[in-house]
């Protein structure tokens, strides 16, 4: 069912057309039920519809399993290969039982063609021309299918229905131009090789590993250093070791990763090293649901960690977001010396989407760390008082810039310190340097009419259903939305946001409400302030927010 | 030559009078550094956390004293990165074979070109004294082992020599702290080796460790010397063999006599550099 999906996606973006398809799994190794959900849009992509237009269903007991994120919409138009189950299901008015397996089997002797059955009936349905399928290029195993599977693709598109589906037909795209098409996994390793990161360690978890397998093909590739380590404390010790010779260095997990590598951000928020985390969150607490997304690592990721131990929290909430703020990640790490944790979640990283180029071939600002120059060669202190609190820093290596670093307490030349006074100054030298971070506008993303003092903020993955939720109410006009990419430390154009409202709501996908209580730490709320958060597993859907929208708006 | 003088760093090392901390560093200061010659700026020291651990302060070549257990994990990223640097990864028995002992095989098996040094001093010592996985297992009240303030451990040790011969290291070698000498011999050799190289420093822990214990270790080690017969513990009775220490089979022989009844100082075990 992915590969059926994966395909109508790219044969799709090739002539244009743009969309979304987060993929549903469960639990198992191999064989389990699994589902995608793909919208096709002529502009921008969008988050797939509540219920689907098109619905091919090849095996109800596994589509049972996933109903809760998949439901059947009446006016949805179905396609099914066996008899439903005789409760729980109700089939829509316009169902068609169709024998895929059927077909399949006729042609080769085997059921493994059905999803290329179903391809052909659905390219016929969406009026996809014929070509596009003939003409594909070979990239992958999947597209292999293509070539061998004609008279399975054949079949289905000659499958005789008594409809034609004509309200079905796709209208041309708005720009024909071929779509680029990956998740937010892909977008995190791509944005890691353009901004020059040399290191990467990782551990497999899902729903992180693609991020790892995605940088070892592309980093054995160049001269870049990988290694799959036997632990994510080994993972982030080696990023660690690696930044210290001054590559630019990386790893990528999820909750019980991000756990596991508390104890080394701390080192390094101390130790001024850079060193960029990808947590691709997914539900917890513990073992949780590691298939499904949620949004319930924001504590973590600012406070995790005994003592004061400063780092910044971004969080990306769409596919464009995880590839910049990757780059962003090592400009802000590289350049503050400072650990940076960049949330994703499992929709956003497993979601595959289909866009336009333009954010792989944009100009991105490249930030490098200070180094040392001539003037420190002399006496030569890593941790030199500065004016912005930054002081430049040597790789190791380099001639005539040595020094010992320590977790202990330090002072400016590194060495152990256990003045009160020093002490101060060092964790008011590692916080302040962070302080302009505040107004960077550009990481607070704001949508809606200035002069509306009804307000949303949101962020990740829950941000596009709340953007969309509104614009299928049509209120955009009263209400507002801040989406802060920028987490921690708070910027200024969030609190400011805030502060120019009468009523706030607050969506997340967290029991505990963990931004609602971080914003209330941080910033005077209005007094009319709703919160709308609960447990992760099931992605938000535009019925489930109008509820809580439509009563900010009236 | 360079002076030993231009590897030290100015800081007074914490440790007490005695200490076997004070060996190792002298050795690696004024004669492993020096006669390698390897430059102060490509060198980078990185430890734990434990009295040994305090050793990059007083080395002055890149040094990171960092997490309790992690100091080859950190190794082996800045090793990876530029491999033009020596890297050398400094802890206690605490370190390598309590907390960050599941780093270890793994540092092993990739056998990439770091030295680890494991001083081993058989106790927790900047913590006051308590049981270490390489503090000898004896019952209560009996032999010279036994600290007169703490509860014996229950459990046996880990020996290092077991343990990474048994991992098949590529580079296994025993020091002891009161022959620094033949320790630097010891540490250009693991230094020299290209793989990974472990090499384990029976060391005094002058302040923890029970009366008697280090005197009975010294008395009981002999040197390893290639082409010589072996000494091996009083209670065997198999005939010694003459040392070959590119010969796993016979360094797994070795293996199996534990460390405080025949510590063998010298090279166990050299494979074939990578």
């Amino acid at each position: 069912m992915v590969v059926l999906g994966n395909l109508l996606q790219r044969l799709a973006a090739s002539i244009g057309y743009s969309g979304q398809m987060p993929r549903y799994y469960g639990p198992q190794i191999r064989g389990g039920a699994s589902a995608v959900k793909l919208s096709l849009d002529t502009g921008q992509a969008s988050v797939p519809a509540d219920t689907a237009d098109i619905m091919i269903c090849f095996n109800w007991e596994k589509y049972i399993e996933l109903e809760q994120e998949l439901p059947l919409g009446k006016d949805s138009v179905l396609f099914y290969e066996d008899a439903p189950p005789k409760e729980g299901i109700v089939l829509p008015e316009k169902s068609f039982q169709v024998g895929f397996s059927e077909i399949s089997k006729e042609l080769i002797g085997k059921a493994s063609s059905k999803n290329m059955v179903a391809l052909g009936l659905l390219e016929r349905i969406l009026a996809l021309p014929e070509s596009l399928s003939r003409g594909t290029e070979i990239e992958d195993e999947a597209s292999a299918l293509l070539g061998k599977n004609r008279p399975a693709l054949d079949a289905g598109r000659r499958l005789l229905l008594e409809s034609a589906f004509s309200e079905l037909r796709l209208s041309p795209p708005q720009n024909p131009s071929p779509k680029v098409v990956l998740d937010g996994n892909s977008a995190v390793a791509r944005g890691a090789i353009r901004v020059g990161c040399r290191a990467f360690f990782g551990y497999p978890i899902t729903p992180a590993s693609e991020i790892m397998e995605e940088m070892q093909e592309r980093l054995s590739q160049g001269d870049g250093v990988f290694l799959q380590a036997e632990d994510e404390i080994a993972a982030i010790g080696m990023a660690l070791g690696a930044s210290l010779t001054g590559a630019k260095s990386m790893t990528a997990t999820t909750g019980p990763g991000i756990d596991l590598m508390t104890e080394m951000i701390g080192l390094a928020s101390s130790v001024e090293v850079p060193v960029v985390i990808v947590d691709v969150q997914r539900g917890g607490p513990a073992t949780g649901i590691p298939s499904k997304l949620e949004q319930s690592d924001i504590n973590h990721a600012i406070y995790g960690g005994h003592g004061d131990a400063p780092r910044v929290v971004l969080a990306a909430y769409d596919l464009e977001g995880c590839y910049r703020l990757l780059i962003e990640s090592f400009n802000i790490s590289e350049y503050y010396q400072t650990p940076v944790i960049l949330l994703s979640d499992q929709r956003l990283g497993q979601t595959t989407v289909a866009t336009g180029r333009s954010m792989l071939e944009a100009d991105y600002a490249i930030v490098e760390r200070k180094r040392p120059g001539g003037e420190h060669r002399e006496q030569y202190r890593r941790y030199e008082k500065t004016d912005d609190y930054i002081s430049p820093m040597a790789s190791a290596g380099d001639e005539g810039t040595i020094y010992q670093l320590t977790g202990l307490a330090h002072n400016e030349k590194g060495r152990p310190s256990f003045d009160f006074a020093n002490n101060q100054r060092m964790h008011e030298k590692r916080c302040q340097k962070l302080a302009p971070l505040r107004d960077r506008d550009d990481l607070v993303k704001v949508f809606g009419k200035e002069q509306a003092r009804k307000g949303i903020v949101t962020f990740g993955s829950s941000a596009e259903f709340v953007l969309e939720t509104i614009e299928s109410l049509g209120l955009q006009d009263e209400i507002k939305v801040c989406i802060p990419e920028l987490i921690h430390p708070l910027s200024r154009r969030l609190s400011g946001f805030v502060n120019s409202l009468e009523e706030l709501l607050v969506v997340e996908m967290s029991y505990s409400a963990q931004l609602h209580h971080y914003l209330r730490s941080q910033i005077d709320l209005p007094t009319n302030t709703a919160s709308y958060a609960r447990a992760g597993g099931l992605a938000f859907s535009r019925k489930e927010l109008s509820g809580p929208i439509t009563k900010l708006a009236g | 030559m360079t002076e030993e003088s231009n590897y030290r760093t100015d800081v007074t090392p914490i440790w007490c009078p005695g200490c076997g901390g004070f060996s190792l560093l002298s050795s690696l200061t004024k004669t492993v550094l020096p006669n390698l010659g390897i430059p102060n700026h490509r060198t980078l020291v990185v430890s734990g956390i434990g009295c040994s651990s305090r050793i990059p302060g007083y080395v002055d070549t890149y040094g990171f004293n960092s997490l309790h257990g992690r100091a080859v994990v950190i190794a082996q990223g800045a090793k990876l990165a530029n491999p033009d640097l020596t890297v050398l990864a400094i802890g206690g028995d605490g370190d390598f074979f309590s907390i960050g002992a599941g780093h270890l095989p793994h540092a092993v098996r990739r056998n990439v070109n770091i030295t680890c040094v494991m001083v081993n001093n058989f106790v927790y010592a900047l913590t006051k004294g308590q049981t270490s996985p390489t503090t000898p297992y004896l019952q209560r009240g009996e032999g010279p082992f036994l600290s007169l303030k703490y509860y014996p451990p229950v459990d046996p040790i880990l020996d290092m020599v077991s343990y990474s011969v048994s991992t098949r290291a590529s580079f296994i070698a025993q020091g002891i702290a009161t022959d620094p000498s033949h320790l630097a011999w010891l540490l250009e050799e693991a230094i020299k080796h290209k793989g990974f190289s472990f090499v384990s420093v029976l060391a005094p822990c002058v302040t923890f460790n029970p009366p008697g214990l280090f005197k009975t270790i010294r008395e009981r080690a002999t040197y390893l010397k290639e082409g010589e017969p072996v000494e091996l513990p009083a209670s065997w009775t198999e005939q010694p063999w003459l040392h070959d220490s590119s010969n796993i089979t016979l360094a797994l022989k070795l293996a199996q006599s534990p460390v405080a009844e025949k510590p063998h100082i010298g090279i166990i075990f050299r494979g074939r550099s990578a």
